[in-house]
């Protein structure tokens, strides 16, 4: 009896299931694109958060490809945001540090990326050839130098000044974001007196362990943001 | 007669020069000998004959002569630097101070102790003779030097770092005391250049010391003008999820007092340098709104100076040590942290409680209607069956709600500050959901249906689809309701946005199980629903008349569309709702024709479509200013808009004020004003007590009201708060009003008033 009388109400719904699937999935499409709207008119200077998703980026680098976190996923990425004549920079290239850690990172399969947000005209911007050229006389080792004239990059991961660094593990979270050691000086003397921030930084999480000091203080030049 | 040596590069090394004082030094260099260099040049690049012949260009500065006053110049193009004493001769045991002066090309500056985004402040150390000692460097208060988006602390022009030093009371007149320095400093423009340099003072011993000169005095004044000063003032920084409220309390601190105010913290990390700084002032409180930094710790001092511009234009730098509180401050707002204190199980309580309100709130209205037949189905069911629906309704408002919740983290995690109930500050949200209110309105009319083949599958389909459907309608439920959750729910929302994602999810839990409540109920006591009427025509009536509440709400969101994007927007949501209709109406004419109906099925479809291509229209519409629409009406009307500075400035004036925010999808805001603040009465009563009425409109995004409203940790609307005269702390009033409420509570702030004669403490 139940049967009948369940079916015949059924019948009977005011509405049907499906108006009502289709119209809440696209309810709540709306709210999603609602929110993508409100996300992609955020702030240029979002800052990004440690322990949260790292800021995705699209950039070509100095031989003409183009890298994307998205399809780095998997493997621990280092940033580096450089201007080869930033005297802080070269305190640390001209002492090795820089291409030590750069080894250090690539012998542990970390995907070390160098940064430069200087735009055309302003100190540190370099010619792609350039940047090959730096890399060779320098003997510097990065996966790849990435070209960001127009410091979309650097405004997504707030980066101020050169040398600035970040970490990114497998799960494309980021795990570490300051300065390349604790004392900012051009004083190639004072790198055995600092705490590398950025070595413990990239051994913790090559070894799967927590980063203790996740942000630190960069130190160094002001990155050169295009202005127009 | 010492002399003053410049090297000049060229190329790469034009900006890198270095400073030499004596020929004996340069010739070290020329030997490669001096390892000083190295930290700078390449020393490689040194020997390449070419570079030598144009890059050593020699300079004497055969005018400057060391004196007991001033040492001998160390030059750049960019610096200047010397060592200079504030007194000519001293006395045995006398302080006296030496300084790092350094005069400045044009643009280029150097760094106070924080040095800000980039940048390092300059290093002296003092080498003295035996008994001397010396103190710290006295820093002078520093200004801001933006570059794009990066704000470095420090000097232009002309600078002094002084440092005291006592002499040695065995010290004997007659003689000289010797002092030296060796600096370093970072020089930038928007390239930095490192420098250094070393300097010598020998100032006579006398039995009764000499100031110096004027030219030296006036050097130490330029750092004296900016020595930062006691604060005298209590200070405290309250923190709020990504905002810091800097709140600095004084009888001082006065409109004509304080033209603007900035704070620089003492160390990286407690603020963002480079974050604007908003000021409200009223009478005896300052309030600077600041944003975190990156290493912001609740737990340390948060030391800096107050750099504080008076009407007059000058500046003065205090030192303050802000206590840290939690509860935000901002705006000399009551702070509502009652939901802070309380222990997780009574949040989540009052969470639930929130929810089952919820069922009351007029902008739930299309819901109940939803709900209001769903009940009609229940009737006659199998007892198994009412339950299961129930648990299916309850499980969807959960869902949705954790869902909400989710997207609302995600889009805060993006860094934009957003409200409660925010997809309807998104004109696209607005139009698809009256469009699918119509849609549904007008399958309820029977225009159309789309379930025809329901009735002939099986019964474990159909139960299947039924619980589906009751899934459905939790969800739907929420959706619409969330513009209503902010009533009662306001604080808990911004609580839960802020706490951890436990909390927070606990939260909303409790909030959609409290929403789903009473229909769960219902199916769980068999009993209430066996005194349903049975199933019957009246069914298909009730049908019909929910519809009606489909087509008003779709009416609804089509007006708070013309609040957002104006005329056009009513155009494109009425073209919208024209091809939403003449798609059912065709898909309804193919169901009851025979055949497959494949082209009123494309038609149907390709109408649809139609209505995505005017999302997109809507899309690329700009947003008119809603400001400007305030305004124009406001001038007619018996409010003025909302901004924080009319707000600061009307309570220092110690004026009564009552806030409103409101917005057009805010219907318990719209309820409140038609039905409470708009009345003759409580018109009456702001004007008796002579209140300004200050209304915000948050129908678009607006981040001045959404900083408001977080400094009362509220997340939604609607809000009203009631600041008495005299600049008295403000009433937070309940967010549904009546006449009785707000009137009281304008004759409550005026009797304590007269029984506390304090207007402004």
């Amino acid at each position: 009896m139940t049967d009948n009388r369940l079916k015949s109400h059924l019948a009977d719904l005011p509405f049907d299931r499906r108006t009502l699937m289709l119209g809440t999935t696209a309810g709540l499409t709306a709210v999603a694109a609602g929110g993508l709207t409100m996300l992609s008119s955020r702030p240029a200077m979002a800052s990004p958060q440690i322990n949260k998703p790292a800021p995705d980026f699209t950039a070509v680098d100095s031989n003409g490809k183009t890298q994307r976190l998205a399809e780095l996923r998997g493997k621990i990425v280092a940033l580096e945001w450089t201007n080869h004549d930033c005297p802080y920079v070269r305190k640390h290239y001209n002492a090795g540090n820089m291409q030590a850690l750069q080894r250090q990172a690539a012998d542990a399969g970390v995907v070390w990326l160098s940064v430069i947000s200087s735009p055309p005209g302003e100190q540190g911007n370099v010619t792609p050839q350039k940047a090959n050229e730096l890399t060779q006389s320098r003997k510097a080792s990065p996966a790849a130098i990435l070209l960001d004239p127009k410091g979309q990059m650097g405004r997504a991961y707030d980066a101020r000044t050169t040398p600035q660094m970040f970490l990114i593990n497998a799960e494309g979270i980021l795990v570490y974001m300051g300065g390349i050691d604790s004392i900012p000086s051009t004083r190639a003397d004072d790198l055995e007196k600092a705490t590398p921030y950025f070595r413990d930084a990239l051994a913790a999480v090559t070894k799967g362990e927590p980063v203790k000091n996740a942000v630190t203080r960069p130190y160094g030049c002001a990155v050169k943001y295009t202005t127009s | 007669m010492p002399t003053a040596i410049l090297r000049v590069t060229s190329d790469y090394y034009r900006f890198h020069m270095a400073p030499i004082r004596l020929i004996g030094a340069l010739l070290q260099h020329l030997d490669g000998t001096d390892a000083r260099m190295s930290g700078v040049f390449e020393r490689k690049s040194w020997r390449h004959p070419a570079l030598w012949m144009s890059t050593f260009v020699a300079l004497c500065a055969g005018a400057s002569v060391a004196s007991a006053q001033e040492s001998a110049p160390v030059t750049s193009p960019r610096v200047t630097a010397t060592l200079i004493s504030d007194a000519a001769s001293v006395a045995p045991g006398q302080t006296f101070r030496v300084g790092l002066r350094q005069r400045l090309a044009p643009h280029w500056h150097t760094y106070w102790k924080n040095s800000g985004d980039a940048g390092a402040p300059p290093e002296i150390r003092l080498n003295l003779p035996k008994g001397a000692t010396a103190g710290e460097i006295i820093w002078p208060g520093p200004d801001r030097i933006p570059a794009g988006p990066i704000m470095s602390y420090g000097y232009e022009n002309e600078i002094v770092f002084p440092i005291r030093v006592t002499v040695p009371s065995d010290a004997a007149p007659g003689q000289t005391l010797s002092v030296s320095a060796d600096a370093e400093w970072l020089v930038c423009e928007k390239e930095c250049i490192p420098e250094q340099g070393s300097f010598t003072l020998d100032i006579p011993i006398s039995s009764a010391s000499a100031p110096a000169g004027d030219d030296i005095g006036a050097a130490f004044a330029i750092a004296d003008a900016r020595k930062p000063l006691p604060g005298p003032w209590s200070a405290k920084l309250a923190s709020e999820g990504d905002a810091l409220a800097l709140t600095v309390e004084g009888a001082d601190l006065t409109q004509a007092a304080v033209k603007s105010a900035y704070f620089y913290p003492a160390s990286w990390g407690i603020a963002d340098h480079a974050a604007p700084q908003q000021l409200s002032l009223t009478d005896g409180t300052l309030t600077l709104a600041l944003t975190k930094g990156q290493t912001f710790n609740p737990e340390a001092k948060a030391e800096g100076l107050l750099a504080i511009t008076d009407g007059g234009g000058v500046t003065r730098w205090f030192e303050i040590s802000p206590s840290i509180s939690g509860a935000p401050a901002g705006g000399g707002a009551a702070s509502s942290s009652l939901i802070e204190s309380l222990p997780l199980w009574q949040t989540a309580l009052f969470a639930f409680i929130g929810g089952l309100i919820l069922n009351l709130m007029p902008c739930v209205f299309p819901v109940l209607a939803i709900k209001a037949t769903a009940i009609a189905r229940l009737s006659g069911g199998e007892l198994r069956e009412v339950r299961l629906a129930g648990a299916y309704y309850t499980l969807g408002v959960v869902v949705a709600f954790t869902a909400l919740a989710a997207a609302l983290l995600a889009v805060r995690a993006g860094g934009t500050a957003v409200g409660w109930g925010f997809q309807f500050q998104s004109p696209l949200f607005v139009a698809g959901m009256s469009w699918l209110l119509l849609a549904i309105g007008l399958n309820l009319s029977g225009v159309y249906e789309i379930g025809l083949g329901v009735t002939g599958t099986g019964q474990g389909l159909t139960q299947k689809s039924g619980h589906a459907g009751s899934f459905f309608t939790g969800l739907l439920a929420v959706v619409l309701a969330t513009p209503c959750t902010a009533p009662f729910m306001g604080v808990a929302v911004g609580t839960a946005l802020s706490a951890s994602v436990l909390v927070c999810l606990l939260i909303f839990l409790a909030m959609g199980l409290g929403l789903a409540a009473p229909y769960a109920l219902l199916t769980l006591f068999p009993a209430l629903a066996r005194a349903l009427p049975r199933p019957g025509p009246w069914m298909l009536r009730l049908r019909q008349a929910m519809a009606f509440p489909m087509y008003a709400s779709a009416a609804w969101l089509v007006w708070v569309l013309s609040q957002q994007l104006g005329d056009f927007g009513v155009l494109v949501a009425l073209s919208g709702a024209l091809l939403v209709a003449l798609a059912a109406w065709i898909y309804g004419t193919a169901q009851h024709g025979t055949g497959r109906g494949l082209i009123p099925r494309g038609l149907a479809a390709a109408a649809i479509a139609g209505t995505f291509g005017l999302l997109l229209q809507l899309d690329s519409a700009a947003t008119p200013g809603i400001a400007a629409r305030t305004q124009a009406s406001a001038a007619s009307a018996n409010y003025e808009p909302f901004t924080t500075a009319r707000l600061a400035e009307l309570r220092k004036e110690g004026k009564p004020v009552f806030v409103n925010m409101t917005a057009a999808w805010c219907i318990t805001c719209l309820v409140n004003e038609r039905t409470t603040l708009s009345t003759e009465a409580v018109q009456e009563a702001f004007r008796a007590a002579g209140i300004t009425y200050l209304k915000g409109d948050w129908t678009n995004r607006n981040p001045e009201i959404g900083a408001y409203l977080r400094s009362f940790n509220r997340d939604g609307l609607p809000f009203y708060a009631f600041y008495p005269a005299g600049g008295r702390e403000p009433a937070v009033l309940p967010p549904v009003l009546t006449e009785a409420i707000v009137v009281g509570e304008i004759e409550r702030a005026g009797r304590s008033a007269q029984t506390s004669p304090q207007p402004i403490k």
